[in-house]
């Protein structure tokens, strides 16, 4: 279980989050919504322990995102990633493998997964946008996490690429990995998560099931229609 | 331990596989080579001068390689947000900075042995035998590098490039200009001498490392001034360390 509460985080006087206050189960598929500069990354920096609250508390299976044991069964994969230029898909992955106690040894079935495997051996730099997001998804799930945390996961990927991430997101919803994600694709949200959170100006407005929430609408129609009131 | 290493391995690929560090040495090798023209207009001097400019060709292009390298080598990775790869695993920030220079330093050590080659074969063509004592020279210069690279990594946790190669630059000659600070400061004495003291034991003194004139007249060293200057490289180098790492937890990524 994924416990926040009261979470605040200030850059100085400017309060870019403020105190939210949320429970994800074990195995659920948590969206995180919110219009652009909402606070959406900087509270899942937070969660994977790269940035520390000013006020409130993260608690990952009741404990810190900072405790090393935590970080062991995490995965992180940061928006919009980049990666070491002069090493290729495979050195990559077994970089990071190699970072974890437990050894791992299905580096190129995770690339397979990926639909990667064919560019193992090519440097990163020669990759495309997507090729580069979908390795940030792989390096995110080298140590079999039970906890996922993903900015933008759709993000540059064209649509066969986002089926083929879907299908990957919904096999771990499968796996009872819990999984909380960024994205601005409110299609796909609607089809993979279970629960959303909606944040607005560093605020969350809603936390809940997403039929509750869009009711008849569409997703994205009532998204809009919510963060214009809140604005007004 | 294991991630250290880990680190220190990426690193290293990263850095051997980086054109500019051949580029450089290109040219250092070039210079070590050009010390035979420098010789042959010596008039009889030529070894004494091929072996100064070789020792001092070896120290600069491994300085030059350093700060190219080690400026960038954390803010890089802050720039890019790999940092955000890293930190994310179970890996602390301590781990990052040691690696990091650990990787750095076999890097640095490598081209060097590269450039202690060609320069021992220039020295053994040129009938100056097998020059054992200049490894001495290079051992030191290696001490110096080392407290370089940590200095070049405390550096790039808080500046960008540019700045660390100004900030190194200044630390440079300071380091080395130490002694005849002090000599200057106790001959003059004035408001400045407090100021002078707390420079002189604050910065690395990079004087320390420099035996090359030794080597070149054939002057003996001792093996305790070795070891002084090897415990000091450790314990200014373990400082800046432990500095670095601090400045990198503070970084609200």
């Amino acid at each position: 279980m994924i416990k926040i509460s009261k979470l605040s985080k200030n850059y100085g006087k400017e309060k870019i989050v403020e105190n939210i206050s949320l429970t994800i189960k074990k195995g659920a598929v948590f969206g995180f919504l919110g219009p652009n500069g909402a606070g959406k990354t900087t509270t899942i920096k937070m969660l994977v322990g790269l940035s520390s609250p000013t006020h409130g508390s993260i608690k990952i299976n009741n404990k810190n995102p900072k405790d090393q044991s935590t970080r062991e069964r995490i995965g992180f994969m940061p928006e919009d990633p980049y990666f070491y230029d002069h090493l290729t898909g495979l050195e990559l992955l077994q970089f990071s493998a190699d970072l974890f106690s437990e050894p791992i040894s299905n580096i190129e079935d995770i690339l397979e997964d990926i639909g990667l495997l064919d560019a193992k051996n090519k440097m990163i730099n020669t990759y495309s946008k997507g090729m580069k997001q979908r390795l940030g998804i792989a390096q995110s799930l080298v140590n079999d996490p039970d906890y996922i945390f993903l900015d933008e996961p759709l993000d540059g990927l064209d649509p066969i690429g986002r089926a083929e991430i879907k299908k990957i997101i919904l096999k771990l919803k499968k796996q009872k990995k819990t999984i909380f994600f960024n994205s601005h694709i409110l299609a796909d949200v609607d089809e993979i998560c279970d629960e959303i959170g909606i944040i607005d100006n560093g605020k969350l407005i809603y936390s809940g099931g997403i039929k509750k929430f869009r009711g008849d609408k569409t997703l994205e129609d009532k998204f809009v229609e919510v963060i214009s009131r809140n604005n007004s | 331990m294991n991630n250290i290493v880990t680190i220190a391995k990426n690193t290293f690929r990263e850095t051997i596989r980086d054109r500019i560090l051949y580029v450089i040495l290109a040219f250092a090798i070039l210079f070590i080579l050009s010390t035979i023209f420098f010789g042959s207009i010596s008039l009889g001097e030529d070894i004494k001068i091929i072996k100064d400019f070789g020792l001092a060709g070896i120290y600069l292009f491994s300085l030059i390689i350093t700060i190219f390298l080690g400026g960038s080598l954390i803010y890089k990775e802050i720039e890019k947000r790999t940092l955000y790869i890293l930190l994310s695993k179970p890996v602390s920030s301590m781990q990052v900075v040691v690696g990091k220079f650990l990787g750095l330093f076999v890097s640095i050590l490598l081209t060097i042995v590269v450039m202690t080659g060609i320069y021992l074969v220039v020295v053994f063509a040129k009938g100056g035998g097998f020059d054992s004592i200049a490894l001495l020279a290079i051992l030191m210069q290696l001490f110096e590098i080392a407290v370089f690279i940590s200095l070049m990594i405390l550096f790039s946790t808080f500046a960008t490039p540019l700045a660390s190669t100004i900030y190194a630059v200044l630390v440079l000659y300071i380091g080395h200009s130490l002694a005849l600070i002090i000599k200057f400061v106790n001959k003059n004495p004035s408001n400045f001498r407090p100021v002078a003291v707390v420079i002189y034991y604050l910065l690395p003194n990079l004087e320390k490392f420099n035996i090359r004139n030794l080597v070149v007249h054939d002057v003996s060293i001792s093996g305790l001034s070795i070891l002084y200057a090897f415990l000091y490289a450790t314990l200014y180098s373990a400082i800046l360390l432990v500095l670095a790492t601090w400045s990198l937890k503070k970084q609200d990524l």
